[in-house]
């Protein structure tokens, strides 16, 4: 076990350098020079100079390669240039909201989609079963700032009932843009649940507990959602991880302060130290909700060995 | 009946001791909230380059001179200022009676400690040039500063009210560790620093020693929300006081709403269309003013920028010192045909618009109207979309490299002052890669006015030269001037006092909220 995870560690290693080499690239990629970008319209050619030489860009392009890398193993992630902070801590700062507002999201679109699919599998064809996979379809296809802004309008605006983005640091500034970034992730959950369950209704030890005269709603609940719930588990751990990075809209739509929106920002404003920063720290997260998922694995079903 | 009577008289006497237990009747707190589209980056001097800083930090931290709505440099910090006959040296007298936020008191040494920070080569602030032919900052009394300058500069009392050479606290700033800056500034204000957590809000308090007099409002916040259509929804909901930037389409809404106000104001930049006036057909005159009469400002601002506009009628907008009204261009449709006859185009052109995207309202919008209203008049035009810093690379090189004929772009005057609107675009000195006349214009009249009017302190001299030069400009016609961008800000009815500034600026400290 502790040696899957070992090896699984040692594999994202590559992964990471992947990233890395990607991040830099992307910067040194964009069409015009960054540091004319930065400096902007008003600048002097001199203040253009100055700003090349301290983004290092005038060096070759294997030692701004290597300089990056070294910077990035002490955690320096550079200067931003939009507030002349460090980027770690602009991106530091933020990350616990955008941790909170993935989490509860991720919980929102857990709750929603398991009940709505294990209700839609137990009466499969019934009307609730067809109109939960049609709002599914509907929360999986709408784009997230439209939904949000519909969101406001009804519940902030018409009935006055919740705050309109912002975050005030209580739990009614939370509920809105959890819905809405959970609303995709839901209708994926409520899917995946309601296959899942199907299945496990259809084997024979369902039918034999059934047999053994247990009530519907123990042989449903104990004994086909228990089963059915790994394919869940992992599609709720790779949501989350989409969650983590997907919330890019959701923060700038709801003025929340997260990372995502921090991206949005500091893309506008080209401050790649900040933007570089940024992508590394969703790439990671991902990475490691993946590992953490297929750990998890071997908890909930301990059929499952790692060799 | 007896059973109903006793209920009520109960209710009753619960309603009263519930009204018994609150509190006796305060002055409800005056707090502001306005929300803004960006959150400034930095609230230090020496890093400070973007409107949303100063419209904070100008509460916070004050230049040495204010800058009026309608243009004219009021005393602030400094009382009078004066220039010696040869224009090399500017003495400036400092209000006796203001101290910092912490104490320290503001005298000549403060005001040294300032320019000399923000003039330091090494602090690089981005702002620099505005004031960067001071060479010297010298304390000739208690509250008496000479700046001694290497050549005569009227503009100087100007650039000076610039909102970005704030004065801080001495003190303060020697307090901050080696290479650290200055995070929350402390400054003379009519308010002081309360809170910043970023990405959400800034609050300030009111400076209760102000030496203008404390404000009516206790507090300030700053909301930062980037999205246009959420800052109208938490203005719809009551939630916020005042809004930044309000989406055209939203205008008749909000407009119709009687518990909210739009708010309108000149902003300080101009669109244009420039031409590169060393390639044919464009080294014409006739041609640059043909195109001119072939377009219909007043369609575009209503019907593409949704009134957010202003036809303009010089290459700077009113709200600038120097600004004469040489126009508009009419529309003339006919006179442009004639015009490219005689130029020796009776059949038209074809030629090529560059435009950034995303970076002005309606950009792409806007050279998309450019090139159907040319059509009309035979001329064909190829429109290419770059972004933004490939677009600023391309445009910026020097004239035996320059590929392009015409280019969409934007000035912002913000030191609302004429030389750095005309001296940058249309003298010859400042061809790229030197400076920003992308048109490659040259005209010796224009070259002699714009450096008369740089060292001539007298004011009503110097109108006189810009109204002279901005005339020549607008006849020679190195652009299609277009229109000047209008802030359409909105906010509560309750809200009085509140002064939308042309810089982008909102200003807060004479406002307060009609309970």
């Amino acid at each position: 076990m502790w040696q899957y995870v070992l090896r699984r560690l040692i594999l994202t290693i590559p992964v990471l350098i992947g990233v890395s080499l990607l991040v830099f690239a992307m910067v040194r990629l964009v069409p015009g020079c960054p540091a004319v970008a930065i400096a902007g319209v008003h600048a002097t050619p001199e203040f253009v100079e100055q700003v090349r030489r301290d983004l290092g860009l005038d060096r070759p392009l294997h030692t701004q390669y290597f300089i990056f890398v070294g910077n990035l193993l002490r955690g320096d992630l550079g200067v931003s240039t939009r507030t002349g902070r460090p980027a770690a801590t602009e991106i530091w700062d933020k990350f616990p909201n955008t941790v909170e507002l993935a989490m509860a999201s991720t919980l929102v679109a857990s709750v929603i989609g398991i009940i709505a699919g294990v209700i839609s599998a137990t009466r499969q064809h019934s009307i609730f079963d067809s109109g939960s996979m049609l709002v599914a379809l509907f929360g999986v296809s709408v784009p997230v700032f439209w939904l949000g802004l519909v969101l406001m309008l009804l519940f902030a605006v018409t009935l006055d009932w919740l705050p309109a983005g912002g975050r005030g640091g209580t739990i009614e500034y939370l509920i809105l843009p959890a819905i809405t970034l959970g609303a995709a992730s839901a209708a994926i959950i409520a899917r995946m649940t309601r296959s899942s369950m199907l299945e496990v209704l259809r084997q024979d030890f369902i039918t034999t507990a059934r047999a053994k005269g247990l009530r519907e709603r123990i042989v449903t609940y104990k004994h086909a959602l228990k089963n059915a719930l790994i394919p869940v588990v992992t599609i709720i751990g790779l949501q989350s991880g989409i969650l983590l990075g997907g919330a890019v809209l959701t923060e700038t739509v709801f003025a929340w302060p997260g990372v995502g929106r921090l991206m949005v920002d500091s893309i506008m404003a080209r401050d790649f130290p900040v933007v570089q920063g940024a992508v590394l720290l969703f790439a990671v997260c991902f990475v490691f909700v993946n590992l953490f998922v297929d750990v998890l694995y071997s908890f909930l079903d301990p059929r499952i060995r790692y060799e | 009946m007896k059973k109903g009577l006793l209920m009520v008289s109960a209710v009753l006497l619960m309603v009263s001791m519930l009204a018994m237990g609150c509190p006796p009747e305060v002055e409800p707190e005056q707090r502001l909230v306005v929300a803004m589209g960006v959150e400034p980056p930095t609230l230090e001097p020496i890093r400070m380059a973007c409107s949303p800083a100063a419209t904070v930090s100008q509460h916070i931290t004050q230049p040495l001179v204010y800058l009026d709505v309608d243009g004219s440099l009021d005393p602030s910090l400094a009382k009078s200022w004066e220039v010696s006959p040869d224009g090399l040296v500017w003495t400036l007298e400092l209000r006796q009676d203001v101290k910092f936020h912490d104490g320290t008191p503001f005298n000549a040494e403060a005001v040294k400690f300032n320019l000399d920070r923000f003039l330091d080569p090494d602090n690089a602030a981005p702002f620099r040039f505005l004031i960067e032919r001071i060479t010297e900052v010298e304390v000739a009394g208690d509250y008496t500063v000479k700046l001694h300058l290497d050549e005569p500069f009227a503009p100087l009392v100007a650039h000076l009210s610039h909102s970005f050479i704030g004065m801080l606290s001495p003190t303060a700033v020697k307090a901050l560790p080696e290479g650290e800056l200055v995070d929350y500034p402390v400054g003379t204000g009519p308010f002081k620093m309360y809170e910043w957590v970023r990405g959400e809000h800034i609050t300030l308090v009111a400076n209760d020693e102000y030496w203008g007099g404390r404000p009516r409002l206790d507090k300030i916040v700053w909301e930062f929300i980037p999205e246009d259509a959420t800052r109208v929804m938490r203005l719809e909901a009551g939630d916020v006081h005042h809004i930044y930037r309000v989406p055209p389409m939203d205008v008749p809404r909000l407009e119709a709403d009687p518990e909210i106000e739009v708010v309108r104001a000149s902003s300080v930049r101009v669109i244009y269309v420039g031409f590169n006036c060393l390639v044919e057909p464009f080294d014409n005159p006739k041609v640059r003013r043909a195109l001119n009469y072939a377009i219909d400002r007043e369609a575009i601002v209503e019907f593409v920028l949704g009134g957010a506009g202003r036809p303009s009628d010089a290459p700077i907008v009113p709200a600038v010192f120097g600004h004469h009204a040489a126009g508009p261009y009419e529309f003339n449709p006919e006179k442009a045909r004639q015009l490219l006859a005689e130029a020796g185009f009776p059949d038209g052109f074809s030629t090529t618009l560059y435009h950034p995207t995303g970076r002005y309202m309606k950009d792409v919008a806007v050279a998309e109207a450019v090139q159907a209203q040319l059509r009309d008049v035979g001329v064909e035009v190829e429109l290419v979309t770059m972004e933004w810093a490939a677009y600023l690379a391309y445009l910026r090189k020097p004239p035996e490299e320059a590929t392009h004929t015409m280019y969409l772009l934007g000035w912002g005057t913000v030191t609302l002052d004429a030389d750095y609107g005309l001296y940058a675009l249309f003298h010859s000195s400042q061809w790229p890669t030197a400076g920003w006349a992308l048109s490659f214009y040259k005209n010796e009249a224009v070259d002699d006015l714009l450096d008369a009017a740089r060292i001539t302190p007298d004011l009503a001299k110097r109108q006189a030269t810009y109204k002279e030069a901005i005339e020549l400009i607008w006849e020679d016609a190195p652009w299609i001037f277009l229109y000047d961008e209008v802030q359409i800000n909105a906010q509560c009815a309750s809200v009085r006092g509140l002064v939308l500034h042309p810089t982008e600026r909102v200003q807060a400290w004479d406002a307060w909220i009609e309970k």
